[in-house]
């Protein structure tokens, strides 16, 4: 890979020598050129949840800070420190301190731009946009929380851009996952090594082509494919693909989702052989995990003097064991259902009071409690 | 009676002369095209803006979220997109001369925020 690093040093380079004249062409006379700025939001999530059976649970869920600078209209700077769960202490497993975003933005073209730093992977609707009043339901979709890993970011370069009306692309390098934290029920979420020291022994490729060209509409495709076996070479190796498709549709008071992502873990078998030889215990990782959601919502209420009030159902089915390799048996209790109903008030449309009912099901003869949410997010 | 009518005459005059001057831009130029963009978390639809070199163009930005800004780079435009359900606002752009103009999202709106950029596409 280290051809492929050269290459993005260079076109980074020169992307900084030639960023202040590409681009466009001026009009005349110019104005003078905005002076440099730093800006200062965030986003806030805060979350009660209820399992059947079980105690409440109050948690501030993530409190995020957002900091941008624009050194010129070329060249940006986007920050972005989260802080899950409240607290964060020594090795004890409490929250987390991350750093999901921290990138420069090369601006050249609308059809051609650099970024390089700490990057969200450009995979489905969630990663990449997330705030809290920008969705239905207390937690993110489960297909975003065990297939697609969210928010999933990671050390990285590449570019992205614009053409035509409404074509969007990305296409990154980024650090690869470590299958040696891979799960059967979290599947390759534990394998996110968040650009701490990570290994880069053989990068990742992850791109994304969006089509926004219709109001209302949004219709993605994405994919991640990577070698993820770094601490089991030269033994073996664990090439790791995603692939992904996702649709939105919003029009006054109706928003359509969709969803659906596959990932393949090649030498799944070896991986669990491994496991069980280092712990005693085969993490039972599948060779194929997949997951899709539908979600339905109407906002009944709107321009009253109390907001903006929304209703909606989602039906998931997420199995992280969905595909085992050769003499494993699936855990059925990973293969699972969700309808999640509630609705959303907005008393501001940067302020979302939620509520949703989360019924569970798996395949297993074990039933999973049924889940009461409530939360509050808000953006500035 | 006559005074009334000739107020009324007046009147109809004064009306047609001012809907003329509204329809009729600055210098005796023709009346603006108007383009409705709406504006998400993270785009402008429609992205991509095509007009011609010395026709204004105004442009009425609505948002479907949060606020947005609206700026046209190198020039003077910069607006405060209001929030979803407060109302649109409008820019008005006359391109002196044929070339691509780049409009962006001026107010940080998100994780995606520097992906809400797009063209004027000005021809002769």
């Amino acid at each position: 890979m280290a051809p492929v690093f050269t290459g993005i040093s260079v076109a980074l380079l020169l992307t900084c020598v030639t960023a202040g004249a590409a681009g466009q062409t001026p009009p005349s006379p110019q104005p003078a050129a905005p002076s440099p700025s730093t800006g200062l939001s965030g986003y806030m999530d805060f979350h009660f949840n209820k399992p059947q059976f079980a105690d409440g649970v109050l948690d501030f869920h993530r409190f995020v800070l957002l900091v941008t600078h624009r050194f010129s209209d070329r060249l940006r700077f986007v920050g972005e420190l989260e802080l899950e769960h409240a607290f964060v202490e020594g090795l004890e497993k409490a929250g987390e301190l991350e750093l999901e975003q921290a990138y420069l933005d090369f601006l050249v073209t609308r059809a051609f731009n650099i970024r390089a730093g700490m990057i969200l992977a450009p995979v489905g609707i969630i990663n990449e946009r997330h705030e809290p009043p920008v969705f239905y339901g207390v937690e993110r979709p489960l297909v975003d929380t065990v297939i697609i890993p969210t928010t999933w970011f990671d050390a990285g370069a590449g570019v992205h851009g614009e053409v035509g009306r409404g074509l969007r692309y990305r296409a990154y390098l980024m650090a690869p996952l470590n299958a040696a934290e891979f799960s059967a029920e979290e599947g390759i979420r534990g394998g996110r090594q968040k650009g701490s020291e990570a290994n880069a022994g053989r990068v990742a490729v992850t791109g994304r082509v969006e089509y926004v060209g219709t109001p209302g509409l949004t219709a993605g495709l994405s994919f991640w494919s990577g070698r993820s076996g770094f601490e089991f070479r030269p033994a073996f190796d664990v090439p790791v693909r995603l692939i992904e498709t996702d649709m939105r549709y919003a029009r006054d008071r109706l928003e359509l989702r969709g969803q659906f992502a596959q990932v393949t873990i090649d030498n799944a078998d070896r991986l669990n052989d491994l496991g069980l030889l280092r712990t005693g215990v085969s993490p039972n990782v599948a060779r194929v995990l997949r997951g899709f959601y539908l979600e339905g919502g109407y906002r009944i209420l709107t321009g009253s003097r109390v907001g903006e009030l929304g209703v909606f159902t989602r039906y998931e089915n997420v199995d992280t064991q969905f595909r085992m390799p050769a003499g494993h048996v699936p855990l059925k209790k990973f293969d699972r259902d969700a309808w999640v109903m509630g609705f959303t008030l907005w008393p501001d449309p940067d302020v979302a009071i939620k509520f949703d009912y989360t019924i569970l099901r798996n395949r297993s003869p074990f039933t999973a409690p049924n889940v009461l949410n409530a939360g509050l997010g808000w953006w500035f | 009676m006559r005074p009334f009518f000739l107020l009324v005459i007046a009147g109809w005059v004064a009306v047609a002369l001012a809907s003329q001057l509204s329809a009729t831009a600055p210098g005796g130029q023709t009346s603006a095209r108007v383009v409705n963009v709406s504006a998400e978390r993270f785009s402008f639809t429609p992205s991509e803006i095509r007009t011609k070199a010395g026709e204004p163009i105004e442009i009425r930005l609505r948002s479907e979220d949060t606020d947005h800004g609206f700026r046209i780079l190198d020039t003077d435009v910069d607006v405060r997109i209001p929030k979803r359900g407060k109302g649109t606002v409008t820019a008005t752009f006359r391109p002196a001369r044929e070339g691509r103009y780049t409009f962006e999202c001026s107010h940080v709106c998100g994780a995606g925020h520097g992906f809400m950029r797009g063209t004027i596409v000005v021809t002769k």
